[in-house]
């Protein structure tokens, strides 16, 4: 657990597996970043960010955190305010309250190097409030089913938070849960039913202040954009396209919402071929697994 | 079971229960357990199992590379008594499973 912004955040980190050479960044120079340069010696960093209600780090543990870091590079995953084992204050669930958790765990954690920020779902939109508030700092985002904070999509995610916070407490509402995803998802619902109703999070985080759009514009690093065809996000491709002209936007055919899990094979090809042929990392081989 | 399995089960049980709080107060711990099913062990729980044994164990015991090769679904039909028996191996040959794995 890390202390930052005056909570107790749940972070857990990977670090490229001795033997295998930290990833570098490619100068257009042709000279690479020295390793050693920085006091977290350098070292690409990812942090991984995951999505509102229903969702921790463990989404990240199970799919792309253990590749990420055998191909050279130092992954960060923690669990956002209010989920997983973070602490769940009573309020502060704006944009900026966690864009403000990740700025203080950065610090906290002494990241320096080049930075990189993959976001699920809500994870995605706070890399990209991370990014406006921190102009310069972020090497490059890639958002999985996701947009960045704009009214179009904040207004989604508040629809689909509302719903969630009127069908849980409803009577019948978690045997339904458990016939349709099995007995195992009542913790999970019970525990994101706690979370709607103990905390602010539904009214507050709609009503975000939002950056404006030259803001957002003046993110100009490379940014990947990954959606399932069967999702309605993947409505929001237009306007993700013409506020990041630079992006690369992927969407998956057949794939829902939780592209993710159902597919992370597929995700994590897209994001090591983004990180090296957009971001210019040269990726160290990849160890055998053991 | 061998006696080191024996230990390592007794040190797992104790670290479960310390993940669960009241949830498994009163199940009891097997080589056969599943973490899912008879202990409802979500998938956070399980990693922040993970970050018990770093502590337990150190670096030899790299569960990232271990659960690596499981996918969600897997992780949740994991027996106990298969991580009984990584951590066996792991200890077994220390050097023989690089680490890199930082659990806070």
């Amino acid at each position: 657990m890390v202390r930052a912004n005056g909570i107790s955040v749940h972070v857990q980190r990977l670090d490229p597996p001795p033997g295998v050479d930290a990833a570098t960044v490619a100068d257009p120079d042709g000279v690479d970043t020295a390793a050693g340069a920085t006091p977290d010696g350098g070292a690409p960093t990812v942090v991984l960010i995951h999505g509102v209600a229903s969702d921790s780090l463990a989404s990240w543990y199970f799919t792309l955190a253990e590749p990420l870091s055998r191909v050279g590079l130092r992954v960060v995953m923690y669990d956002l305010r209010g989920h997983g084992r973070t602490d769940r204050p009573g309020s502060g669930y704006a944009l900026d309250d966690f864009v403000d958790d990740l700025t203080a765990l950065l610090t906290e954690l002494d990241v320096t190097g080049p930075l990189y920020l993959v976001g699920n779902s809500f994870g995605g939109t706070v890399a990209f409030g991370y990014a406006a508030r921190h102009p310069g700092r972020v090497a490059g985002i890639t958002a999985l089913e996701s947009a960045p904070p704009i009214p179009a999509w904040m207004t989604r995610v508040a629809r689909r938070l509302g719903r969630a916070a009127g069908f849980l407490p409803r009577a019948g509402a978690l045997a339904e849960i458990a016939a349709r995803h099995g007995e195992g998802a009542i913790r999970r619902a019970r525990d994101t039913g706690d979370l709607l109703s103990s905390t602010t999070v539904a009214r507050e985080l709609p009503a975000s202040r939002l950056p404006t759009t030259e803001e957002l514009a003046a993110i100009t690093v490379p940014v990947l954009c990954v959606y399932g065809g069967r999702s309605a996000v993947v409505e929001l491709v237009p306007a993700v396209r013409e506020l990041f002209p630079q992006a690369r936007t992927v969407v998956l055919p057949d794939q829902k919402h939780s592209v993710l899990i159902d597919q992370p094979d597929v995700i994590r090809q897209l994001v090591l071929t983004w990180l090296g042929a957009d971001c210019g990392l040269r990726l160290a081989h990849p160890a055998p697994t053991p | 079971m061998s006696t080191a399995q024996a230990t390592i089960l007794a040190d797992l049980t104790e670290m479960i229960h310390a993940v669960l709080g009241e949830f498994a107060a009163d199940t009891e711990i097997t080589m056969d357990t599943t973490f899912r099913d008879e202990l409802g062990m979500e998938s956070i729980d399980v990693v922040a199992l993970a970050g018990r044994l770093q502590s337990r164990y150190g670096n030899s015991v790299n569960f990232a590379h271990f659960v690596a090769k499981l996918d969600l679904e897997n992780v949740r039909e994991l027996r106990v008594g298969q991580l009984v028996e990584h951590i066996e191996r792991s200890l077994a040959e220390p050097d023989a499973q690089p680490a890199g794995v930082v659990g806070q």
